[in-house]
C-alpha cells in the first residue's frame, strides 16, 4: 500500500497534541484543580456543589454554636451574681431575725435588701446586642420595669417563649431561658422574695423575716436549676462545636479529593507531557527537511 | 518493415509521450499542496501492431491522456465524517461557552442559596440585629441575580446559535453556487465517465466544505450530477444551485426554509448548521427548563415559609420572590421583598422571635416537588450541563481522529508524493534522453546513407 506521502500534517498534528497535554498539565498544576469546569468531570463537579453546600450549612452551625455559647455565658455571669446578691439577702435576712435589732437598724437592713433587689433587676435586664437577654423572644430592651401596682414592684415585659437556633444538621438548641421562668417563676419568685424580705424587714415581724428568708433561699436552688441548663447548653455545644470542625475537616478534605490535583501526578504528567514534546520536536527537525532531492544534489 | 522514417516516427511519438510525462509530472509538483488535488498518473500505452505473420511488428507508444487517482467512496466517507464534526464541533463551542458560566464555586446558584440560607440561619440568636437582617435581605437579592446570571448564561448561548444560524446558511448557498458552477465547466468539458481531473478536484473539495456546514447526499443520475441535503431538500442539479433561505418564525427562532419556501429546519442532520439547531432546539431548552423550575420551586417554597411566620413590624409575612407571569422563571425571578424588615422571621408576631426561621431554613434541607432539595436539583443541573459537554467532546474528538484516519486514507491514495515525482522525473528524463538519442541515431544514419557512394577522394 502506498503511504500517506504527507508528513507535515501528521507532524503538526502531533506538535498540536503534545502543546495540548503539555497546557493541561501546566493548567492543572499552576490552578491546583483537575476539575476546572463541570466537563472535566460532570460528577465530581455535582458532587463538590453539594459538598461546598454542605460546608456552608457547618459553618452557619459553627457560626450558630458560638453565638449560642456566647449567650449562654453572658447569661450564667449574670445569674452568677444574681446568686451572689441572693445569699447576701439570705445572710441580711438571718441578721433581721435577731430580734435585739432596732427599727432603724432593721429599715437599714431594708434598704440592703431593697439596693440587692435593684441589683437583681438590673442583672434580669441585661442586654446583648442590643437586646435583654431574659425578655423571651418578645424582642424588647427592658425585661422588667418597675411598676408599684404589682406585688413585686416590678413587672415582667417579656414573653414565655424560647428561640432556637439550629447548631446541626438535626439539631437545635434554645437560645435564652425565658425571664419569667428566672426571676418570676410561679415556684421560686427570685424577685417576689426579695420583696417580702424588704417588706418583713420593715415591718420586724421575725415570722415573716423567717419566711422570708426560706423563700429567697429556695430562689437560689431555682436559679441554680437555671444555670445548670444553661451549663448543660454549653457543655452539649462545646462537644457538637467538635463535631463540626471534625466535620469541617472531612468536607474539606472530600472537596479536595473531588476537584484538586494530585500534585505528585500533575508534576509526573508535566513532565511526561515536556518529554513527548522534545521527542515530537526532535523527530519533526530529523525528517521534515529530508527527501530524495536532498540526496540527488550532490 | 520499418524504414528509417519510421523509425524517425515511432522516436517522435516517443519524445512526444515522455514529454507529456513530464507535463503530468510537473503538475503534479506544481499542485503537491494544493487542498483537495489528486495526484494524476500518465496514460501511456503501446500502440497497436502492424503487420502480419511473421512481421507483426510494435508501432510505437501513444500519449493518452492522464488519469486522477481518486476513491470516491472514501470522498463520501469524508464527507459524512466532516459533517459529524462539524455538527459536533458546533455544539462544542455552545457548550464550552455554557459550562463556563456555570463552573464557579463561589457563586452562582448553588452558592448563593447556600448563602441565603447560612445569613437566615445565623439570625436565630439575633432576630432583631439590624446588620444581620440586611445581610440576609441581600442574600435574597443574591439568589435572584445569580437566577438572572445563570438563565443570562443560557440565554445568550442560545441567541448566538440561532444568529449564526444565518451566516452559515449564507455560505451554503455561496458554496452551492461555486459547485453550480464547476457542474455546467464539467459537463461541458468532460465526456459521461470520464474523470473531470482538477474540476473534479474542486467540487469535490467545495463538497467537502459543504458538508462541514450541513450534511449532504451526491447522487448521479444519467451522468447528471446533484446534491441534497441529507433530509432530501436539492442543493445543486445539473449546474442549477438551489439557495436555501431564512426566515425569524413565530416562536422568535430562525428558521430555514428549501428554495420553494417549505420549512425544512427539522429535517438537517450534520455539520454545524445541524450542531447549532441541536444546541438551540434541545440542549439549551432542557437545562434551561430544569433551571426554570428550580427558581419556580424553590420562590414558591421561600414565598410559603414566609407567610406562615410575621415581619420585622408584626404583620403576617408576604411573598419573598416574585415570579414572572409569563416566559422564563429564572429570567424573570425578582424580589418581592423591599426592605430587610419584611423577612418573616417571628413565629408569634414578637419581634425578638426567630421561631419562623424553622420554616425558612427547612426549604434548604426538604426535597422540592421535583423531588430533590435545591442544592441537590442545581447540582444536578450542573452534572447535567457537564455531561452535555464531556459527550459532545468526546464525540468530536471521536469524530475528529476518524477524519484524520480517513484523510490519511486519502492521502496516501491520492496525495503527491515529492520523492516519487522525483523518481518519475528522472524516469521520464531518461527515456526521453533515450528517444532523442535514437533520431540522433537516424540522423547519424541518414548521413552514412547519403555519404553511400560519395567516394573519398
Amino acid at each position: 500500500m502506498r503511504v500517506n506521502p504527507d508528513v507535515y500534517a501528521g507532524v503538526n498534528a502531533s506538535i498540536e497534541q503534545s502543546e495540548e497535554s503539555l497546557q493541561t498539565a501546566m493548567n492543572q498544576l499552576s490552578s491546583g484543580k483537575r476539575v476546572a469546569v463541570p466537563s472535566d468531570d460532570p460528577l465530581a463537579f455535582s458532587n463538590n456543589v453539594q459538598s461546598l453546600a454542605q460546608s456552608a450549612a457547618i459553618d452557619t452551625y459553627t457560626r450558630n454554636t458560638n453565638a449560642v455559647v456566647a449567650q449562654a455565658q453572658l447569661a450564667d455571669a449574670s445569674l452568677s451574681s444574681v446568686v451572689t446578691s441572693l445569699t447576701q439577702a439570705v445572710s441580711l435576712g438571718a441578721e433581721g431575725g435577731n430580734g435585739t435589732l432596732t427599727s432603724t437598724q432593721r429599715s437599714s437592713l431594708a434598704q440592703q435588701v431593697q439596693g440587692l433587689l435593684a441589683s437583681v433587676v438590673s442583672q434580669a435586664n441585661t442586654t446583648s446586642n442590643g437586646v435583654a437577654l431574659f425578655a423571651g423572644t418578645s424582642g424588647t430592651v427592658t425585661a422588667f420595669v418597675a411598676d408599684p401596682a404589682s406585688s413585686t414592684g416590678y413587672t415582667y415585659k417579656g414573653n414565655s417563649a424560647s428561640n432556637q437556633a439550629q447548631v446541626g444538621p438535626a439539631l437545635s438548641t434554645n437560645v435564652s431561658v425565658p425571664g419569667d421562668q428566672i426571676f418570676t417563676s410561679t415556684s421560686a419568685n427570685v424577685l417576689g422574695a426579695l420583696q417580702s424580705m424588704v417588706t418583713a424587714l420593715q415591718s420586724g415581724s421575725s415570722d415573716d423575716i423567717a419566711s422570708a428568708t426560706v423563700a429567697v433561699s429556695s430562689a437560689i436552688a431555682h436559679v441554680d436549676q437555671v444555670r445548670a441548663v444553661y451549663g448543660s447548653t454549653v457543655n452539649q455545644l462545646t462537644t457538637e462545636g467538635d463535631y463540626l470542625s471534625q466535620e469541617t475537616v472531612t468536607l474539606t478534605s472530600q472537596q479536595a479529593s473531588l476537584v484538586d490535583v494530585d500534585t505528585a501526578t500533575a508534576i509526573t504528567n508535566l513532565t511526561q507531557a515536556q518529554t513527548a514534546q522534545s521527542a515530537i520536536l526532535a523527530m519533526a527537525a530529523k525528517i521534515l527537511p529530508s527527501s530524495l532531492l536532498n540526496y540527488l544534489q550532490n | 518493415m520499418y524504414g528509417l522514417n519510421g523509425t524517425l516516427s515511432l522516436a517522435s511519438e516517443a519524445l512526444n509521450a515522455e514529454s507529456g510525462a513530464l507535463a503530468v509530472t510537473n503538475n503534479n509538483i506544481t499542485n503537491v499542496n494544493t487542498a483537495g488535488y489528486s495526484r494524476e498518473i500518465v496514460n501511456l500505452s503501446a500502440s497497436a501492431l502492424t503487420g502480419s505473420g511473421g512481421g507483426i511488428q510494435g508501432n510505437g507508444v501513444s500519449y493518452a491522456g492522464y488519469t486522477s487517482v481518486r476513491d470516491q467512496v472514501l470522498q463520501i466517507a469524508i464527507q459524512q465524517k466532516t459533517a459529524d464534526s462539524g455538527s459536533l464541533d458546533a455544539q462544542s463551542t455552545s457548550w464550552t461557552q455554557i459550562e463556563a458560566g456555570f463552573s464557579s464555586t463561589t457563586s452562582g446558584v448553588g452558592a448563593s442559596i447556600s448563602q441565603l440560607f447560612s445569613s437566615l440561619s445565623s439570625l436565630s440568636t439575633a432576630p432583631t440585629d439590624a446588620a444581620s437582617r440586611q445581610s440576609a435581605f441581600a442574600a435574597a437579592g443574591g439568589v435572584v441575580s445569580a437566577f438572572h446570571q445563570a438563565a443570562s448564561t443560557l440565554g445568550s448561548a442560545r441567541t448566538q446559535a440561532d444568529s449564526n444560524i444565518t451566516g452559515i446558511v449564507a455560505n451554503i448557498n455561496q458554496l452551492t453556487a461555486q459547485i453550480a458552477t464547476l457542474d455546467l465547466q464539467l459537463a461541458s468539458s468532460k465526456a459521461p465517465g470520464q474523470d473531470g481531473g482538477s474540476v473534479e478536484d474542486q467540487r469535490d473539495q467545495l463538497t467537502t466544505q459543504l458538508a462541514a456546514l450541513t450534511g449532504v447526499t451526491s447522487t448521479t443520475t444519467d451522468t447528471t450530477p446533484s446534491l441534497s441535503t441529507t433530509g432530501g431538500t436539492p442543493l445543486v442539479i445539473g449546474g442549477t444551485a438551489f439557495s436555501l433561505q431564512v426566515t425569524k418564525g413565530s416562536d422568535g427562532n430562525t428558521h430555514i426554509l428549501d428554495a420553494q419556501g417549505t420549512d425544512i429546519t427539522a429535517s438537517l442532520t450534520g455539520g454545524s448548521l445541524a450542531g447549532a439547531l441541536t444546541v438551540r432546539d434541545t440542549g439549551i431548552p432542557q437545562i434551561s427548563a430544569g433551571l426554570d423550575t428550580l427558581a419556580t420551586q424553590f420562590a414558591a417554597a421561600m414565598n410559603a415559609a414566609q407567610v406562615q411566620g410575621f415581619d420585622g413590624a408584626g404583620n403576617t409575612g408576604t411573598a419573598m420572590f416574585t415570579l414572572p407571569a409569563s416566559g422564563s422563571a429564572a429570567a424573570g425571578l425578582s424580589l418581592a421583598l423591599t426592605d430587610a424588615s419584611g423577612l418573616a422571621l417571628s413565629s408569634d408576631g414578637s419581634a425578638g422571635s426567630s421561631g419562623n426561621l424553622a420554616n425558612l431554613l427547612a426549604v434548604q434541607t426538604n426535597a422540592l416537588p421535583a423531588g430533590q432539595t435545591p442544592t441537590d436539583t442545581y447540582a444536578g443541573l450542573v452534572q447535567s450541563i457537564g455531561n452535555a459537554s464531556q459527550q459532545v467532546s468526546t464525540a468530536l474528538t471521536a469524530s475528529s481522529a476518524a477524519l484524520t484516519q480517513l484523510t490519511t486514507q486519502r492521502a496516501s491514495a491520492s496525495g503527491v508524493s515529492i520523492d516519487e515525482e522525483t523518481t518519475n522525473l528522472l524516469r521520464f528524463q531518461q527515456a526521453y534522453t533515450a528517444a532523442a538519442k535514437v533520431v540522433s541515431v537516424v540522423n547519424d544514419l541518414y548521413s552514412t546513407l547519403m555519404n553511400m557512394g560519395v567516394g573519398t577522394p
